[in-house]
């Protein structure tokens, strides 16, 4: 039994009956314990990859292994996990304990009665929604709906919690709170989690790591920093990171890479971050806002087009390329729209990638 | 202001004359089973009766075995509701939750049986009843009405409202299908089951011309067909049919009165707020 792989997804493939290819040969796993996120955007296959870990949809082909024994033949029911639906999918007709209580009324883990009751109110006082046991869902609100199914996922003490973007139907304040408390609750119970969601800053905060997709690919699968630090691609650059990074074109001629508005000796680079050695040719240069900064003598001369606050900081905007570019400032900037600037790049944590967006520097 | 005060006398006014010809022939029939056979065919029409035979009752009971057709006529009507709404809510469960092999022929072939009217095969109905050796028996007079496609489908529309995810939770809370049917998918439907259910003992309630195919004893007969006891070559006995007719509805009427709520809200659906 190998911990690390707790869970272990092997060479996935999911062709839907419409002919579309959802997960496109995906393989990763999961170490026991962790809270793993599948980010991407929507249509990206992370929801399909769930579903088919719970048993709910059948691969094409490709094998999945919980605890290191295969599990693509077993039901749903049979699979150990518990599953919190985007929408909680709570049973309407029944109240609180009731919903709670149900997977221990039916099938193999059947319980009696008065067992079944004791063991849903230790989950209940975990999530906090003894209170409200004789309500019925459609009287709660988006946040006790989401404790009670919780609450029902983990009554069955499954070895993998499975969560569909859990949070969505949450406003943005509630949001914070309950991924907190998610985040303290599965590493409490000690269960394996993985949690979908299209939101970075989510993934970022509640994930012990996180597999990044899209188009029915891993992009990335590693530590949230690094998402940050040392993106696989030009997909993963641009999507985490907030405000976006900055891309220019740039064309590699002899020994200098230049843009329509700045030039970069390339000595200056740092020469142990290049992947390969550089081609003549066209590339994209990637900074992100807050490695582009205003400094007297900075390469590239611009006139700020709008300046935002986002709380502690500043965002300057300017333009080029037909695109804005961001560059991140401290909240007493003196900087105002229409000053002329010097923007410096730190070129040791600025990415160069090809076109195809293959990563090269 | 004025303008609109008339439009809304003039609306009553509608309403009333509808509600006068809705009515009145119900009216007519409980009043006409009161009065003798003169007033019934009286030119012009006695409208109320100057006396109420109520001994009209008591004649229906004794000239034919009312009670034997009200009991034919309840056991019919409750059996094929039973039936046809357990059949209709497997079926219709099936088309909704289940994924098989063949799934879009078989709604397909349903959808197009569904345009065949019962009239169209009554009599090979009939023919298979016969050759079945099921004439005069109470087996002859349900079988035909034990599945209902129409009910199928709309059970199926009802049962679609349900999120798919409600049942995938339960298959993933440990539920078989027939746990998820029977502790979440009935409670959460009961008003359109109940508008099935009602639809269907209604129907059965109402049905004539199969009985009067499959049945010639008496003893087998339901209470539409019992109508015809008062009528005969030499004329009918019109106050008698009125009685009887009025005997016939009444129990679908308490049942309506009942159950009025329920229907209505058969129609209208609860969910949960997403």
């Amino acid at each position: 039994m190998d911990n690390n792989k707790f869970v272990e997804v092997k060479n996935l493939r999911k062709v839907y009956d419409n002919g579309h290819e959802a997960i496109k040969n995906v393989s990763f796993s999961v170490k026991k314990g962790d809270l793993v996120c599948l980010l991407g955007p929507s249509g990206c296959g992370k929801t399909t990859i769930l579903n088919i870990l719970a048993g709910l949809l059948n691969p094409t082909s490709g094998e999945i292994l919980f605890d290191g024994k295969s599990v693509v033949e077993v039901a749903s029911k049979d699979r150990q996990i518990g599953y919190v639906f985007q929408n909680y999918a709570l049973y309407p007709h029944m109240n609180v304990l009731q919903n709670v209580m149900f997977p221990l009324t039916v099938g193999k883990n059947k319980k009696s009665k008065a067992q079944a009751r004791e063991i849903a109110q230790k989950y209940m006082k975990l999530t906090q929604i003894m209170d409200i046991a004789d309500q019925k869902p459609g009287n709660l609100s988006g946040g006790q709906q989401q404790r009670v199914a919780i609450a029902r996922a983990l009554v069955q003490e499954p070895k993998i919690l499975l969560m569909d973007e859990p949070l969505s139907n949450l406003d943005a304040r509630l949001r914070l709170k309950i991924r907190e408390e998610i985040r303290s609750l599965v590493k409490s119970v000690g269960i394996t989690t993985l949690f979908v969601t299209h939101d970075q800053e989510e993934a970022l905060s509640i994930g012990d790591k996180i597999i990044l997709f899209n188009d029915g690919v891993i992009q990335q699968d590693d530590l949230g920093e690094n998402f940050y630090l040392e993106p696989n691609n030009y997909f993963v650059a641009n999507f985490v990171g907030n405000p976006v990074i900055n891309n220019f074109k740039i064309t590699k001629s002899a020994n200098e890479l230049r843009t329509k508005y700045f030039t970069l000796d390339l000595a200056k680079l740092n020469q142990q971050r290049f992947k390969r050695q550089l081609v003549d040719g066209d590339y994209i240069l990637s900074v992100r806002p807050e490695n582009i900064i205003p400094e007297e003598g900075g390469v590239f001369h611009t006139k700020v087009a709008d300046v935002e606050l986002i709380g502690r900081e500043r965002i300057l905007k300017f333009n080029y390329d037909q695109v804005q570019g961001r560059s991140l400032v401290s909240l007493e900037s003196s900087i105002k729209r229409g000053d002329e600037i010097d923007l410096k790049i730190r070129l040791d944590r600025a990415f160069i990638f090809t076109t195809d967006g293959e990563r090269v520097y | 202001m004025k303008r609109i005060r008339l439009g809304v006398l003039l609306s009553y006014i509608i309403l009333f004359i509808f509600a006068i010809v809705t009515v009145f022939p119900f009216i007519y029939m409980i009043l006409g089973g009161l009065m003798s056979f003169q007033e019934t065919t009286s030119i012009p029409p006695t409208l109320f009766p100057h006396h109420f035979e109520w001994s009209n009752y008591a004649k229906v009971f004794a000239r034919a075995p009312f009670a034997r057709y009200f009991f034919n006529t309840i056991l019919t009507a409750s059996i094929t509701t039973i039936i046809s709404l357990f059949n209709s809510l497997l079926g219709a469960f099936a088309m909704v939750n289940l994924n098989f092999k063949g799934k879009k022929i078989v709604q397909l072939v349903l959808l197009s049986l569904l345009m065949v009217p019962g009239e169209a095969i009554i009599f090979t109905n009939y023919n298979t009843i016969a050759h079945m050796g099921l004439l005069n028996t109470y087996i002859g007079l349900v079988l035909p009405f034990l599945t209902s496609i129409f009910y199928m489908y709309y059970l199926q529309s009802y049962f679609g409202s349900i999120s798919t995810t409600i049942y995938k939770a339960a298959m993933i809370d440990g539920a078989s299908d027939w746990d998820y049917i029977w502790k979440i998918l009935v409670p959460m439907s009961k008003g359109g089951l109940f508008t099935v259910g009602l639809l269907s003992f209604i129907s059965g309630w109402n049905s004539f011309l199969w009985p009067l195919l499959v049945t010639n004893e008496d003893t087998m007969r339901l209470l539409n067909n019992g109508l015809s006891s008062f009528a005969s070559d030499a004329g009918s006995e019109t106050q008698l049919q009125l009685a009887a007719a009025t005997l016939t509805v009444l129990p679908i009427l308490v049942l309506y009165l009942i159950f009025r709520k329920q229907i209505i809200k058969g129609v209208v659906r609860n969910d949960l707020k997403g």
